[in-house]
């Protein structure tokens, strides 16, 4: 016989902490378009990021000089000792906000050349210098989830060299920022059976002073 | 003629007959800007790369097999992949079979000294 009562129709908190990681990346990434804008930066789109959430399948209208991140829940372990068993329990999870940067090789406009292997590393590390700065800004402590943040913080930050037949692919590099965040989920609670409804009846003056209701002899 | 000599003398047949076989025209151009046609074998297709992510993005593998001696005939030298970023790389132009223009910049060149082949491992080129 099932127990549960109401329709479990809400997100869990680590599907909540993913999504806000990705919207702060999407909106503060336009907000420094717009201030490199602003600022008469010669190229603002540098600024940019394409943020996705928990994507897997393969990237295929990217562009030279494009800058995608994935946003995706990867583990969660539970601080028993900080944890309450029926109630709500404290997680430690782990997001990886990975970047991916793709470069082209190309003319460097004064006799040279820029190679793609290089181009798609730099913008790499431009990605994940914005993804850093913007998630670790002092504004976004708790990821503006206060009450059910507790605390987030990075773990590691690495760079990939991925191949293409078993060479360096020249166009592609990946890197990853694993962000740890301590937060709070909650479960259906128990919904109790009134068995007997218990109050009390206090009497004040009009000053707010409790009266006493009690009947006893007195003689002045 | 020994075999190995006969294997060379049939890359006129198997590597660059344009007519009946698969021979391709390709322009190759040197870091200065000097150019010469030739003909060889194109390969230029798309791969999958998962850059260690998990999550894969799209790559093109292309390659182009030239003939030796038909490349030392253009006075050109042999292309190879150039590190130095104050010059500019060898490049190699070919069309798709749909006619399509591509050009690339040559990574890495592989040379089988044996039959007399070079292959130019390429990269795509935004010139």
């Amino acid at each position: 016989m099932a127990n549960i009562t109401q329709l479990i129709d809400k997100q869990d908190v680590f599907e909540v902490v993913r999504d806000k990681i990705a919207v702060i990346l999407a909106d503060e990434s336009a907000m420094q378009v717009q201030l490199a804008t602003a600022a008469g930066k010669p190229d603002p789109s540098l600024w940019a990021l394409k943020v996705y959430t928990e994507r897997a399948s393969p990237w295929d209208d990217a562009a030279d000089g494009d800058i995608i991140v994935n946003v995706w829940f990867d583990t969660a372990s539970v601080d028993e000792a900080a944890s309450n068993t029926v109630r709500n329990q404290t997680m430690r999870g782990t997001f990886n906000i990975d970047v991916i940067g793709f470069g082209n090789s190309k003319p460097n406009g004064t006799g040279g050349h820029r190679p793609g292997d290089e181009v798609a590393a730099l913008n790499a590390q431009r990605g994940l210098r914005l993804v850093r700065n913007i998630i670790m800004a002092s504004s976004y402590t708790y990821l503006g989830l206060r009450t059910i943040v507790g605390q987030r913080m990075p773990q590691s930050i690495t760079s990939f060299q991925p191949q293409l037949n078993s060479t360096p692919a020249d166009h592609v590099v990946g890197a990853r920022l694993a962000l740890g965040v301590r937060y709070e989920e909650f479960s259906p609670q128990f919904e109790p059976a009134i068995l007997q409804e218990l109050g009390v009846r206090v009497e004040r003056a009009e000053d707010g002073q409790v009266l006493a209701q009690l009947d006893y002899d007195y003689t002045p | 003629m020994n075999l190995r000599q006969l294997a060379e003398q049939d890359l006129a047949v198997t590597l660059e007959d344009s007519v009946f076989g698969f021979g391709w025209p390709v322009t190759l151009t040197d870091p200065q800007g000097v150019s010469a046609n030739l003909t060889g074998q194109a390969h230029d297709i798309s791969q999958i790369i998962d850059p260690d992510t998990g999550t894969a993005v799209s790559g093109r593998s292309c390659a182009f097999v030239i003939r030796q001696s038909s490349l030392a005939a253009t006075g050109l030298g042999d292309p190879y992949g150039v590190p130095d970023s104050n010059s500019l790389p060898w490049l190699v132009s070919f069309e798709s079979i749909n006619g399509a223009p591509y050009t690339f910049k040559v990574e890495d060149s592989d040379a089988d000294r044996v039959l007399g082949t070079r292959t130019l491992v390429l990269g795509v080129w935004n010139g």
